[in-house]
């Protein structure tokens, strides 16, 4: 193989492992020699070990974004799949309820939301508890997303899909159940896949309204050291902990499930 | 088979007429519906198949009147077999699995049975080393191989066909209709809508010619290639073999 074969692959090429590996650690590199040429500029040293001390603390704010976002991840869906059924009912004003809901949700920004929801809503309501504030607020918010990757799931059934299955002699619960149901799951799971990871990052919000996951933990950490850029780019190394397996595995589910041309 | 049809008309919600006063009594073991585009054909196939009701007219077979109320539709439609134009097999699944699927789950087969009597058909049709694959895997004619393997493996009455070669290239429309022979001279009655001419003269005993929604001329297919009656067929023959060799 020739030298620059190793940075330039030809046009029908499939790249390699070794051009995969050596390109990715080049890009990986130029990425971090920008931010440290920023951080030499400004002269400033860095040190993670104060890092060491806070680690129960850490690793409990790290549990509990991932506990808040998989119970997100749950009442969201469960959001999401009653209002995209919702958004296709006959009973008009159910039909709408569900379309203000999505633009609504999805038109405003989530600090915004968290806000209102939580010192209006919540205080009238009597919402104390903020983890299930938060559980709340995110689901709401991400329902609004999941529901529109579901209705679009429901849209992508052929209608020649339900006539085969009527022609075989299948009954309408048992289409539901046999044909629709797992080709909408088949079709949806990637972009479903990739709202959780939305689900990780958009948890950091909460930290607004102090409820105790990750990025609340670390800023409570920095306001004692001061140590923010340490605290923060440590921050970022957790997120991405979480989100790059889901993205890598959002990218296999796309793989495989691409079976329309 | 006797297939007899008393005035079956179809008007869709639009208003429009696609199906007008079809009245037809034949016995035949394999029957081609030909005809122009738009003209009908599919509407009658599909009812016939039980998919859509007539608006008005009776539809019999073997002289027992299909009724075309849902509760006894879904069993009407249990015994006999449907091919679509294209896109029939269920994505989700497997050329084998697409088979197995209405065994199990509409005719209460076991799932070693209906393994088994998958596996066999697939064999038959020479397409074991395929049977794994998904519909996007498979070639369009493989496809339509699947889908009348899986109408059959049911062992329908009458296996119902909608153009199932316009879809594919000429080499892979040899395959399907080869195959459709082999079936017909194994004893299964069948009715389909083709544009294939040559199939419908060789291989089917009678002919339906529909067009613009009316019954335009019936009877021998024989007969009706070398002797058309009425100008309308004529015209659609020379156009159709036209470039024929």
């Amino acid at each position: 193989m020739p030298f620059y074969r190793l940075f330039i692959k030809g046009v029908n090429d499939k790249t390699t492992l070794l051009q995969k590996s050596f390109n990715i650690i080049i890009a990986v590199a130029l990425f971090v020699l920008f931010f440290f040429l920023s951080v030499r500029r400004l002269d400033i040293g860095f040190d993670f070990s104060f890092l060491w001390s806070f680690r129960y603390r850490l690793a409990q704010g790290f549990a509990a974004t991932v506990e808040l976002s998989l119970v997100s991840l749950v009442v969201s869906l469960l959001l999401g799949f009653l209002s995209a059924m919702a958004n296709n009912s006959r009973v008009l004003a159910i039909s709408y309820f569900a379309r203000v809901y999505v633009q609504f949700f999805r038109g405003t920004p989530m600090i915004m939301q968290v806000y209102l929801f939580f010192y209006i809503v919540g205080t009238a309501w009597g919402v104390d508890n903020r983890f299930l504030a938060g559980v709340l607020i995110l689901s709401i918010f991400e329902g609004a997303y999941i529901a529109e990757i579901i209705r679009g799931g429901i849209d992508s059934i052929e209608p020649t899909q339900l006539e085969a299955a009527k022609a075989v002699g299948l009954e309408s619960r048992q289409t539901l159940r046999l044909i629709v149901l797992p080709q909408i799951v088949k079709r949806t799971l990637p972009a479903l896949a990739g709202q959780f990871a939305s689900i990780i990052k958009d948890s950091s919000l909460l930290s607004l309204i102090s409820v105790i996951e990750l990025t609340q933990t670390i800023r409570e950490i920095s306001a004692t050291n001061f140590a923010i850029f340490e605290c923060y780019i440590f921050l970022g190394l957790l997120y991405l902990a979480l989100t790059f397996p889901i993205s890598m595995y959002t990218r296999y589910l796309e793989s495989r499930f691409s079976y329309e041309n | 088979m006797r297939i007899e049809l008393a005035g079956v008309t179809k008007v869709f919600t639009d208003g429009k007429k696609v199906l007008d006063n079809i009245c037809y009594s034949e016995d035949f073991d394999a029957l081609a519906i030909i005809g122009p585009s738009g003209g009908g054909k599919s509407t009658l196939l599909r009812i016939l198949g039980g998919l859509i009701s007539p608006t008005t007219g009776e539809v019999s077979f073997d002289g027992s009147k299909v009724s075309f109320d849902e509760k006894h539709l879904i069993h009407y439609r249990r015994k006999i077999g449907f091919v679509f134009q294209a896109k029939g097999l269920f994505y989700h699944l497997t050329a084998r699995q697409n088979v197995i699927l209405p065994l199990v789950n509409v005719h209460g087969y076991t799932k070693t049975g209906a393994a088994t009597t998958a596996d066999n058909l697939l064999d038959r049709f020479g397409l074991s080393a395929d049977r794994h694959k998904f519909p996007h895997e498979l070639s369009g004619g493989q496809q339509q191989r699947v889908a009348i393997a899986r109408a059959i493996a049911v062992k329908p009455k009458l296996l119902l066909l909608d153009e199932p070669t316009s879809a594919l290239d000429p080499e892979l429309t040899g395959e399907v209709l080869d195959m459709l022979n082999e079936l017909r001279n194994d004893g299964l009655n069948i009715i389909l809508v083709t544009h294939e001419m040559g199939f419908a003269k060789k291989a089917c005993d009678k002919l339906m010619f529909i067009v613009n929604g009316k019954l335009a001329e019936c009877g021998e297919s024989k007969n009706l290639f070398t002797r058309p009656r009425t100008a309308e067929l004529a015209a659609f023959l020379s156009k159709v073999l036209e470039w024929n060799i």
